[in-house]
C-alpha cells in the first residue's frame, strides 16, 4: 500500500534575479515559454488535495516573477492546501504582498543570504539585500506566517551568531538556517562552500544556545549538513513516500535533484492525472520500497528510517543511483565523503564561483 | 513564557490553521501538521482568542460532569504550554 502524499513542492517557474552559488534548481532549467499555465496549475493542486497532500509550496526561481502568483495563492487555497511562499521577496511590492496575503497565502519564508550586505550580493551575484530587510518589516504588518531562512557555509558560518541576531531583529516566527546541500550548482562550488569541521561544531553550539533563549519566541530549525552527519538523512522522507516535485513544465519528479539520474522517466501533469503520476509513474517507483536497495542497506536496521539515504547524491558521488549514499559511514564508499571533508580542514584558494545561470 | 494565567485568551498561533474539511483534526502550519485528538482536540478547538482559560475550563466541567476543575485547569495549561513552545498556541 502506498502512503499518500503530504506534500507539493511547484516550480512555478525557473525564471529568477539571483544568481545563487547554491541554488537548487537543476543545471538544465525550463524556459519560461514551455510553463505551465494557471489553469494547468490549479487543476494540480485541486488533483494534489484530493490525493491527500496537505502543503503547497510555491518555489522557483522567483515565483513572483510570475504576473499570476496572486491566483496560484488563490487556487492552492481554494483546492484546501496550506500554502507557502518560498520567495528572495525581489519582484514583490508592498501592494503586491498585500494581495497575496488576501488571496490566502497562509505562510512566506523569505531567503536572506547573509547578515551583510556586501557578502550576500557576493552570494547572490546581485543586489536585494536592503531590500529584503525593508520588506521582512512590511510582512511582519501582515496576517501571515512569517520565516527568515539563510542559507549556511564556509564562507559566512564565522559570524554565524551575528546571523541569527540579524534574523531576530526581522522578528519571524521561525527561522531556517538551512546547511548547503551539494547538488546541482552548489555541487560546482562545494569546496568554497563546504565548512571546515570547526565552524560546523561552532554553528552547533550558536543554534543550541539560541534555541534556549528564543524559545517559546521563534522557532529556529537547522539541520546538521549532510556530510558530517553519521548516517544519510531520509531525503525528502524516502523516495515516493511523502512529496511530489512538479517542474515548471510539468515533469513530476520525486525530488529537486532526481533529473541527475540517468535513464529516469519523468511523466508530465499535461498527460496524466496526479494520481496515476503517483501511484504509476515509473520515475516513482523506481527506489520506492526496499527492492532496488544493496548491501549494506538490505539487512541494515535503519533502511526504514533513513531509506537508503538520498539517491541523486548517490550517483552523483559514486555514479551508481542505487549505491548507499556514501553519506553514511558503513557505505563501501564512506572515504570520498571523508576525503571531501578533510580537505576542507585545510585552507583553499579564494572562491571562484560557478554562479547560476538565467534563460534569455 | 510563563503559563497561561485565568485570563489569558489563547489562541492559534500565526501562520497555523485547522486543516480542511478532509483533515478536520488535523493542525496545519509551516513545514509541518499535528493530528490532535480526544481531550487535545476538545481544548485546542475552544480557543479562538476569545475564551478566557477560565471560560474554556468551565465549558470542559460541564462537558465532562463530575470532573475536577483545578486537575482539569493544570492539564489544559500544561497542554497551552507545550504546543507554545512549538509556536503552535499563542496566549
Amino acid at each position: 500500500m502506498i502512503p499518500n502524499p503530504l506534500a507539493l513542492i511547484a516550480e512555478v517557474t525557473h525564471r529568477c534575479p539571483l544568481h545563487c552559488v547554491y541554488c537548487s534548481n537543476p543545471l538544465r532549467l525550463v524556459a519560461t515559454d514551455a510553463e505551465l499555465s494557471t489553469e494547468e496549475w490549479v487543476r494540480v493542486f485541486r488533483e494534489a488535495s484530493r490525493l491527500g497532500v496537505l502543503h503547497l509550496h510555491l518555489t522557483g526561481g522567483e515565483p513572483a516573477a510570475r504576473a499570476d502568483l496572486k491566483d496560484l495563492i488563490a487556487g492552492g487555497r481554494q483546492a484546501g492546501l496550506y500554502t507557502n511562499l518560498i520567495t528572495s521577496g525581489l519582484g514583490l511590492s508592498e501592494s503586491r504582498l498585500g494581495g497575496l496575503v488576501e488571496a490566502g497565502l497562509d505562510h512566506i519564508q523569505l531567503s536572506f543570504q547573509d547578515s551583510r550586505d556586501k557578502p550576500a550580493k557576493w552570494i547572490a551575484g546581485a543586489n536585494g539585500h536592503a531590500y529584503k530587510i525593508a520588506l521582512a518589516r512590511k510582512i511582519r504588518q501582515l496576517p501571515v506566517a512569517f520565516t527568515v531562512n539563510l542559507v549556511v557555509h564556509r564562507q559566512n558560518l564565522d559570524h554565524i551568531d551575528e546571523m541569527i541576531e540579524f534574523i531576530e531583529q526581522l522578528q519571524p516566527q521561525r527561522m531556517e538556517l538551512a546547511h548547503t546541500q551539494y547538488y546541482g550548482w552548489a555541487l560546482k562550488n562545494r569546496d568554497t562552500l563546504l565548512p571546515t569541521p570547526q565552524q560546523l561544531e561552532n554553528c552547533l553550539r550558536a543554534v543550541e544556545k539560541a534555541q534556549l533563549r528564543l524559545s517559546g519566541k521563534v522557532r529556529i530549525d537547522s539541520v546538521v549538513p549532510d556530510y558530517y552527519a553519521r548516517y544519510p538523512k531520509a531525503c525528502m522522507g524516502g523516495w515516493g513516500r511523502r512529496l511530489v516535485l512538479i517542474d515548471p513544465s510539468g515533469q513530476a519528479l520525486p525530488c529537486h535533484a532526481a533529473g541527475v539520474i540517468p535513464d529516469m522517466r519523468f511523466d508530465n501533469i499535461r498527460e496524466h492525472p496526479m494520481e496515476w503520476i503517483w501511484r504509476e509513474s515509473a520515475a516513482f517507483q523506481r527506489f520506492r520500497g526496499e527492492q532496488w536497495m544493496p548491501e549494506p542497506c538490505k539487512s541494515c536496521d535503519r533502511r526504514t528510517e533513513d531509506f537508503g539515504g538520498c539517491r541523486c547524491q548517490a550517483l552523483l558521488l559514486t555514479g551508481d543511483a542505487s549505491a548507499t549514499d556514501p553519506v553514511c559511514s558503513l557505505s563501501p564508499n564512506h572515504h570520498l565523503i571523508e576525503t571531501v571533508r578533510s580537505a576542507a580542514e585545510s585552507d583553499v584558494a579564494q572562491a571562484s564561483w560557478s554562479y547560476r545561470t538565467n534563460m534569455g | 513564557m510563563p503559563l497561561p494565567s485565568q485570563t489569558s485568551q489563547p489562541h492559534l498561533a500565526p501562520g497555523c490553521r485547522w486543516g480542511s474539511h478532509a483533515e478536520p483534526q488535523v493542525v496545519l502550519f509551516p513545514e509541518g501538521m499535528i493530528r490532535v485528538q480526544g481531550t487535545g482536540h476538545d481544548i485546542l478547538t475552544l480557543c479562538d482568542g476569545q475564551r478566557t482559560v477560565q471560560e474554556i475550563v468551565a465549558t470542559l466541567v460541564g462537558r465532562y460532569g463530575a470532573a475536577d476543575p483545578v486537575k482539569i485547569t493544570e492539564d489544559v495549561c500544561s497542554f497551552l504550554e507545550a504546543l507554545q513552545r512549538k509556536r503552535i498556541v499563542d496566549y
